[in-house]
């Protein structure tokens, strides 16, 4: 149970930022004006189309290995917006899935790009594609796209590991203009050596919010930077409770979740009060006491129930 | 209500004796109901279908949210009964962990089908119409549909009660032997191979990225070479063997602080380690406003903009 493992303090954390979001979200749409700053890296979506545009050739899209989660979702909000721009200009596009259920949602998404602009006879079908859920498969069937189509932009958004390295280096060779961006932060050293533009961490959740200026979206960006500005401060109280505590003795130590009394010692880290805050440890003892009743119809052959 | 979700005690109506056929006529009738409930919702006009997904998706969230939010049975042993309300909805929740992951393991069975149909349609075509590429396609059929059959006819060897062991080569059908030549012999050699172009991937980018072009680029080169070389056993043991000559090795002091590993530990405990939990925070944020944005079904710019 997370009380146990991480404490109430934890979930109060998680709350205390659910609460942030939502409350700028409803500040946003009261219509208040919140200002967002300059994202390079978004700058350059529509100089990457126009530039596929003037070359006739493909505007290329990856969202990455992920399954269908938040990650996955944001990439396919950016690709719209990047569709409906190739669309407006009739730029073909690529967009490339390596999990059934994001081509699926991708698929639906940017046809519904393409209807909402009046330009549903544009939308050609192969053009969001599924190629393989194996990882290098998928790395070989976006390279092969992106030398034999010769993509004039690229766009590497979602969740990428090894195979990142594989698809910039590809698009490098073609000389295609590569926007990217990754949550795994191993892969975004090889995106800024590589590529010509890079969201690195939380700007890629703030691309929706600064394309769109949409309130709902700008007041969840002014949330997630409140979160921040906590995070910050807790990071820096912890710092100063830390080290001053650290500077005094400790004659208890924790051991199976018991205190005991030991030799006094001077503190580690792991007993000062803020680390139990965030990290409180169990009791089996106390856990031991929880006493209930046995089901009757239980037989301890059918293997019923769970256990933590 | 406890039960039913455990699928145990009493017998859930989607429980039948395996390989019964009245199994195999519930799977038939499910698969259908299923397929239908997709059909419908595809041809429902948005009206109808926004407030369906919507509400689809809030409660599929709220199971989650709840189960993180709700404290957990703590000491749960095989057969107990919940000691009270918050118990009991532990109890419930955990019960319910596994179906909840089978629903959404249906959903990903059912995409899969329309990816796959994607690859047969896109490919198939080229072929049909002698695309310059066809023959690549035709490979890339031919591949599905092997792979398919071998897979799982090689799997029905192995799931056999009776057959013999196939742990032992001698053992090995012609049905074996050609699985293992496409899975382990093809497509795993193929995967290494594209894994270790990365090598050479990574020596081009580094050096385009490691050019001195600005303060930044210097800066980034100049720390790469420190913790590039005091990866260097030969390198450290010369140059900290200095440090150790000018001061002695008796102990810690000042001088230690120019030791090349020293640097290198420095580096990556107070630059780059900070940076890393910076981008975590942001990114963890981030995918907690999107999920929240989703769940509440507030994240509907894509294509009313």
């Amino acid at each position: 149970m997370q009380y146990g493992d991480t404490g109430w303090i934890g979930v109060t954390v998680t709350l205390l930022l659910v609460t942030f979001i939502l409350g700028n979200i409803f500040r946003a749409k009261k219509g208040k004006d919140l200002y967002i700053r300059r994202i390079a890296g978004l700058n350059a979506i529509d100089e990457a189309i126009g530039r596929a545009t003037e070359m006739g050739k493909p505007v290329l899209m990856v969202p990455g290995l992920g399954a269908l989660n938040a990650i996955s979702m944001q990439a396919l909000l950016i690709f719209a917006h990047v569709a409906r721009t190739a669309a407006k200009f009739g730029t073909p596009i690529r967009l490339c899935c390596a999990d059934a259920a994001v081509y699926t949602v991708a698929q639906e998404l940017i046809r519904d790009v393409y209807a909402s602009e009046g330009l549903a006879d544009r939308y050609d079908m192969d053009s969001v594609r599924f190629i393989s859920d194996r990882q290098f498969a998928f790395a070989g069937g976006v390279s092969g796209i992106i030398l034999r189509e010769q993509t004039a932009a690229a766009f590497f958004l979602g969740e990428f590991y090894a195979e990142s390295m594989i698809f910039a280096e590809t698009a490098n060779s073609v000389g295609a203009i590569q926007v990217a961006g990754s949550t795994e932060k191993t892969q975004t050293p090889f995106f800024i050596a590589a590529c010509d533009y890079v969201l690195i961490g939380d700007e890629f959740y703030a691309a929706s919010a600064y394309l769109n200026r949409e309130p709902v979206l700008v007041g969840s960006l002014i949330g997630q930077d409140w979160s921040k500005v906590a995070i910050m401060a807790t990071i820096l109280l912890g710092a100063l409770m830390n080290s001053i505590e650290m500077r005094g003795t400790t004659v208890f130590e924790r051991k199976d979740g018991v205190l005991q009394p030991i030799a006094e010692r001077p503190m580690k880290i792991a007993d000062t009060t803020f680390t139990h805050l965030f990290k409180p440890q169990r009791n089996p003892e106390e856990d031991a006491k929880i006493e209930r009743e046995k089901d009757p119809k239980f037989d301890a052959g059918a293997g019923e129930g769970g256990g933590e | 209500m406890n039960g039913f979700f455990a699928q145990v005690i009493p017998p859930s109506p989607f429980n039948a004796p395996n390989g019964s056929a009245e199994l195999w006529t519930r799977l038939v009738i499910a698969l259908l109901l299923g397929v239908a409930a997709v059909v419908a919702l595809m041809k429902a006009p948005v009206s109808v279908r926004k407030p369906v997904v919507a509400v689809s998706t809030f409660c599929a969230g709220l199971y989650w949210v709840v189960f993180f939010l709700w404290p957990r049975p703590v000491n749960r042993l095989p057969g107990d009964m919940p000691s009270g309300l918050v118990d009991g909805v532990g109890f419930w929740l955990e019960d319910a962990n596994p179906i909840v992951g089978n629903l959404s393991n249906v959903l990903s069975a059912f995409l899969l089908g329309l990816g796959i149909y994607s690859l047969l349609r896109i490919h198939g075509m080229r072929v049909i119409k002698g695309h310059k590429d066809a023959f690549f396609s035709a490979v890339l059929l031919l591949g599905i549909l092997a792979m398919g059959v071998f897979g799982y006819w090689d799997w029905l060897d192995k799931m056999s009660p009776t057959g013999p062991s196939l742990a032992l080569e001698a053992n090995w059908a012609f049905q074996n032997r050609v699985r293992d030549f496409l899975f382990d012999g093809l497509l795993q050699e193929m995967d290494a191979g594209m894994f270790s172009l990365i090598a050479f991937y990574i020596l081009s980018a580094a050096y385009r990225a490691f050019r001195i072009r600005s303060i930044e680029a210097t800066l980034l080169l100049a720390t790469a070479f420190i913790v590039m070389l005091s990866f260097m056993g030969l390198v450290t043991g010369l140059l900290d063997g200095v440090i150790d000559g000018i001061k002695g090795t008796a102990d810690p002091g000042f001088l230690d602080n120019f030791k090349l590993t020293e640097i290198a530990k420095w580096l990556r405990a107070t630059v780059e380690t900070p940076s890393l939990r910076g981008i975590d925070f942001g990114i963890g944020i981030g995918a907690l406003a999107m999920g929240l944005r989703l769940w509440l079904s507030l994240e509907k710019t894509a294509v009313s903009s």
